[in-house]
């Protein structure tokens, strides 16, 4: 279990000006094998809030532990997967994918192994030997899964993965994540600025507020599991999403800028 | 599988350094025998006695290599090439790339690496004479002043420019401080490292001719100084063939080591 008490975060701003605080006595609490999507306004402070369950910065102030332990720094609990992919561009796939097993100093045959099981489980099977810059931007998200999962965490972090990528290959990935997801239950927590993704994604969503962010609202989804293919015409979607779309604007008109979704 | 795996952006093969493909030595070997040809004509016509023509240098080589004048003293210079070389490499990758790294040993150091990178190399050669005589050390000593600079240079602007996103990424998956730069700052400041090492060799080759042309007596460079003395052209230039040709397969040796080094594990 993850939980987060009080949390609040600020970044020192340029020319001595005072610092921007970014989260403000943020209170949350994630269960074991749950997948939850953070959403809120552009810039409202998502990405630091994964930032600091990652354990890569921590906070002024509160608290944020996993099963009772405070995080100090980077657990190997924890995958990440980078919006920009964050790919070694002269490692090939496989030594991509095998990375966090290479740091952790898993023996070369066991690295191997298990990056091979990864890189057929994200449907990259015969492209092991090719290098970042020759894949597309969904396959080389796929890469970035896949080095995540090759940890095999208990919590998988994702920071607007799917951002970057146009609709189809984004509805694609969404769908192998879901799969994979079924397959191997993680406690995901799945950070997006898309209401339908969010909705399509989660078991939960956690609307935050505009910066300072504090913790808005949180929405059963309530979808069945597997989800259907159907989905997007189901009533239960279409109002979940219209219901945060609604509240997302409210938001959005809170925050500095007005219409900055 | 889905739709994305069909659209591969290219699939060229990875890592190929250094310009020069498979098919470009026939418009440069046209090239070459050309120039050689207006070279001789030009120099017959002209007869004139600074510009000796192509054959009577290449007799004047074939003649040096036979009499063992350039192999001999090609051993020689080579020596000091090589330890010079290797020297300014250790050094120039090590302070640069601790320059890179801490900003502290960057903003100590680099008033001295820009002032000394702007001046003449030529000049360290009489204060190297002054110190050591006419001994190896010179002649190694003005290889490595001549090399150690750029090599430093381009390491500190690779290392320095790490992406955060790469290391963040190390970071979050656990990797310590020394991982962080075995396995991301060097491996990406790499291509700027191999640019320091491959402008550094013809500039060895410089040093080393340089360094022996003072101290005049060992080397190729102290034979250009004879030969120079007495006024042979053809032979001046025979030896400078011999340099150029040090030089090139100094930085096809490099390339080489390159494209081993660079081949995935």
């Amino acid at each position: 279990m993850i939980a987060i008490s009080h949390c609040s975060k600020s970044y020192p701003s340029q020319n001595g000006e005072p610092a921007i605080p970014v989260l403000a006595g943020l209170d949350l609490t994630i269960n074991d094998r749950e997948f939850v999507c953070v959403l809120g306004p552009s810039g409202c402070g998502k990405t630091t809030l994964l930032r600091l369950l990652a354990g890569l910065v921590l906070p002024d102030a509160g608290e944020l532990t996993i099963d009772g332990r405070p995080i100090t720094g980077p657990s190997p609990e924890c995958g990440l997967v980078f919006q920009d992919f964050a790919l070694l561009p002269w490692a090939d796939v496989l030594a991509n994918v095998a990375f966090g097993l290479e740091v952790r100093s898993v023996p070369p045959a066991e690295r191997r192994a298990r990056a091979q099981a990864l890189v057929d489980a994200v449907g990259l099977a015969g492209f092991e030997r090719h290098y970042p810059r020759q894949l597309s931007g969904g396959m080389q998200q796929r890469v970035g899964l896949a080095r995540a999962l090759a940890v095999d965490p208990a919590i998988l972090l994702m920071d607007e993965p799917f951002g970057s990528l146009d609709s189809q290959t984004r509805r694609a990935l969404q769908e192998d994540l879901l799969r994979l997801h079924h397959q191997n239950r993680k406690t995901v927590v799945f950070v997006t600025h898309s209401v339908d993704e969010a909705v399509r994604l989660g078991d939960r969503i956690v609307l935050l507020s505009a910066r300072p962010a504090r913790v808005e609202e949180i929405i059963e989804v309530g979808l069945p599991r597997p989800r259907p293919d159907d989905l997007g015409t189901s009533p239960r979607f279409v109002g979940t999403k219209e219901y945060l779309w609604k509240r997302l604007k409210r938001q959005a008109a809170a925050g500095t800028g007005a219409n900055v979704i | 599988m889905s739709s994305d795996a069909a659209t591969i952006a290219s699939t060229e093969p990875a890592g190929t350094p250094g310009g020069a493909t498979g098919q470009d030595w026939r418009p440069r070997a046209a090239s070459l025998l050309g120039a050689l040809v207006i070279w001789e004509c030009a120099a017959r016509l002209l007869a004139s006695p600074v510009l000796p023509p192509a054959s009577a240098v290449l007799a004047a080589l074939i003649a040096m290599t036979a009499s063992g004048e350039i192999l001999g003293n090609l051993a020689i210079s080579l020596g000091a090439l090589t330890i010079g070389y290797a020297a300014a490499a250790v050094v120039g990758v090590g302070v640069g790339a601790a320059m890179g790294r801490f900003r502290p040993v960057e903003v100590i150091l680099e008033p001295y690496l820009n002032a000394l990178l702007a001046s003449p190399a030529l000049i360290y050669v009489p204060v190297l004479f002054t110190l050591f005589g006419a001994t190896r050390l010179t002649q190694v000593g003005a290889v490595f002043l001549h090399t150690v600079f750029v090599i430093t240079v381009t390491t500190q602007a690779g290392v320095r420019n790490t992406s955060p996103a790469l290391v963040e990424m190390a970071a979050a998956f656990g990797a310590t401080e020394r991982q962080i730069f075995w396995k991301i700052r060097l491996p990406e400041a790499w291509p700027f490292v191999m640019t320091g090492l491959r402008i550094g060799v013809p500039l060895a080759v410089k040093g080393m001719v340089n360094g022996e042309m003072f101290i005049a007596f060992m080397g190729l460079g102290a034979l250009v100084q004879t030969y120079g003395g007495r006024f042979e052209p053809d032979r001046v230039l025979a030896i400078l063939v011999v340099l150029i040709l040090v030089a090139l397969a100094g930085t096809s040796l490099l390339d080489a080591v390159d494209r081993r080094i660079r081949r995935p594990a």
